[in-house]
């Protein structure tokens, strides 16, 4: 049996399993309310929608945006779980390489990822349609680099996992990488003027930016009017998600090759 | 005869801890071996090699003489393993498990769907076969290690205390099964119950701080001893 179909089979019993789980709805439960809410609330305090399509879609991709940060959530546990919950006394003893394995984890949370963001960029287009009877075509170009940006951060969620004990570990140092030591380093080097495009935070700005002169993101404060800031190049934000994601997924399936279940 | 597998000064540190010291071992084709010790003896380590879920400190170990630590996966592939007390995901069914291990095996319906249902009827968990994982008892977990280590009919078995959690009657379900088996395959398993060893094999690897103590026919130290356990107290006396 050729190594191409075993990680048919883990992906499609690791799809399976992700999908079970009550986290991914949950996930995808809360992102749509943050939509409902940004399209209810408006109107309840008594203001109305944008007049620019552009802004709207910027409000509403906080959402998505969010589900990313869900992600980490269950792919914390894709390979540190293994070790934790002694599942790989079952799974690893058989003729499989475990770069089939954790590369089918990973296709399978890419998955149940995009599953999340299809629905919630539909939402976000159906709202779009509704209200300014149009969508724009950067609402796809948007969700393309929501499963970008997607990819990255559970390739640090897969580095993470692999290195970690258990599972919490793996979560809340993906969680405080990404938000708590990404997030100050952008800070500082901004107030110091200098370059931040190396930053996956900084270049995760470009799902929202891309509609314009408008920037939101899930870690920041929202709706933050980004005309007077330096906006992250697409190109280059490209290209850095595309390294976060090679270099820490590289990483983990290397250690995972080494790691024992001792 | 070809061995079934072969064990050759194998060692092993855990943080400067030696587990195994140069353990060297050979399980001819068909017999059936128990590997006893007192507890952190080694048995457990061993097992882990031969089934690729560590590696020695140096040493090697052969299953059907293809090397465990240099050719994992064609070694692994001869073998059905239970090692500690294995978990299973919950979220899945048994038979969802099962074909998830049986595609990994190479097995393909409509043969490992068949296969699944016959294993599942062995281990008694035909009526579950539909039921989350989350919802068994430790014995039930049991039964299931038993399932898929059974499930692609390897020639080899290496099983880590196989009737652990299970009930009187679980166990004497699984060491009849594993007397069935016997007859067409290599048993290599690790165990502290005495008389199920007496019962499920022909020999005895006694092992005690990772090192071989005694490797003989149990008839032979029955004979000498009068029973397995007295040679066991005897050939142990002093360890903790």
């Amino acid at each position: 049996m050729r190594e191409s179909e075993k990680l048919k089979v883990v992906t499609k019993y690791e799809l399976l399993k992700q999908l079970r789980r009550k986290r991914l709805y949950l996930v995808l439960a809360l992102a749509i309310a943050v939509e409902l809410l940004v399209l209810v609330l408006l109107p309840a305090l008594g203001q109305s929608y944008p007049n620019d399509v552009m802004e709207m879609a910027v409000l509403l991709s906080i959402g998505p945006s969010f589900a990313v940060i869900g992600a980490i959530f269950f792919a914390g546990d894709a390979i540190a779980g293994e070790f934790e919950g002694k599942t790989g006394y079952t799974l690893f003893p058989n003729p499989v390489r475990r770069t089939t394995i954790v590369v089918g984890k990973y296709l399978a949370c890419i998955l149940a990822m995009g599953l999340i963001l299809f629905i919630t960029y539909a939402c976000v287009s159906v709202s779009l349609l509704a209200i300014y009877h149009q969508i724009p075509l950067e609402v796809a170009e948007s969700l393309a680099l929501c499963l970008l940006l997607a990819s990255s951060v559970l390739g640090i969620t897969f580095f993470f996992s692999s290195i970690s004990k258990g599972v919490m570990g793996a979560t809340v140092m993906t969680l405080i990488i990404f938000f708590v030591v990404s997030g100050v380093l952008e800070s500082v080097l901004m107030l110091a003027g200098q370059p931040r495009w190396f930053l996956l935070s900084y270049a995760g700005n470009v799902v929202t930016t891309v509609y314009g002169g408008y920037g939101a993101f899930p870690g920041g404060a929202g709706h933050i009017p980004t005309a007077a800031l330096e906006l992250p190049e697409i190109g280059t934000s490209i290209w850095v998600m595309v390294a976060y994601l090679v270099v820490f997924f590289s990483l983990s399936i290397w250690i995972t090759k080494r790691r024992e279940m001792i | 005869m070809t061995n079934s597998i072969v064990i050759e000064g194998l060692s092993r540190y855990y943080n400067g801890f030696l587990a195994l010291d140069n353990l060297s071992l050979e399980v001819k084709k068909n017999e059936d071996v128990a590997l006893l010790g007192p507890n952190g003896a080694g048995k457990t380590t061993t097992l882990k090699i031969l089934c690729g879920l560590i590696r020695p400190s140096s040493g090697t170990a052969y299953i059907n003489g293809i090397n465990v630590v240099e050719e994992r996966e064609q070694a692994v592939s001869k073998i059905g393993a239970i090692v500690e007390t294995p978990e299973f995901y919950p979220f899945l069914t048994p038979e969802e498990t099962l074909s998830y291990l049986g595609g990994l095996r190479g097995m393909r319906a409509p043969g490992l769907k068949r296969r699944i249902k016959e294993v599942l009827r062995v281990v008694k968990l035909d009526e579950w076969s539909e039921t989350k994982i989350g919802k068994f008892s430790r014995g039930m977990k049991q039964r299931l290690a038993v399932a898929q280590a059974l499930l692609h009919d390897p020639p080899i078995l290496i099983l880590d205390e196989p009737t652990l959690g299970l009930d009187p009657r679980g166990m004497a379900e699984i060491r009849d099964l594993l007397k069935a088996v016997r007859k067409e395959k290599t048993v290599f398993f690790a165990s502290h119950l005495l008389t199920e060893v007496v019962q499920v094999c022909d020999k005895v690897a006694l092992i005690d701080r990772g090192r071989l103590l005694v490797y003989d026919r149990i008839a032979h130290l029955e004979r000498k001893y009068r029973t397995l356990e007295r040679a066991y107290l005897k050939i142990t006396e002093g360890a903790i």
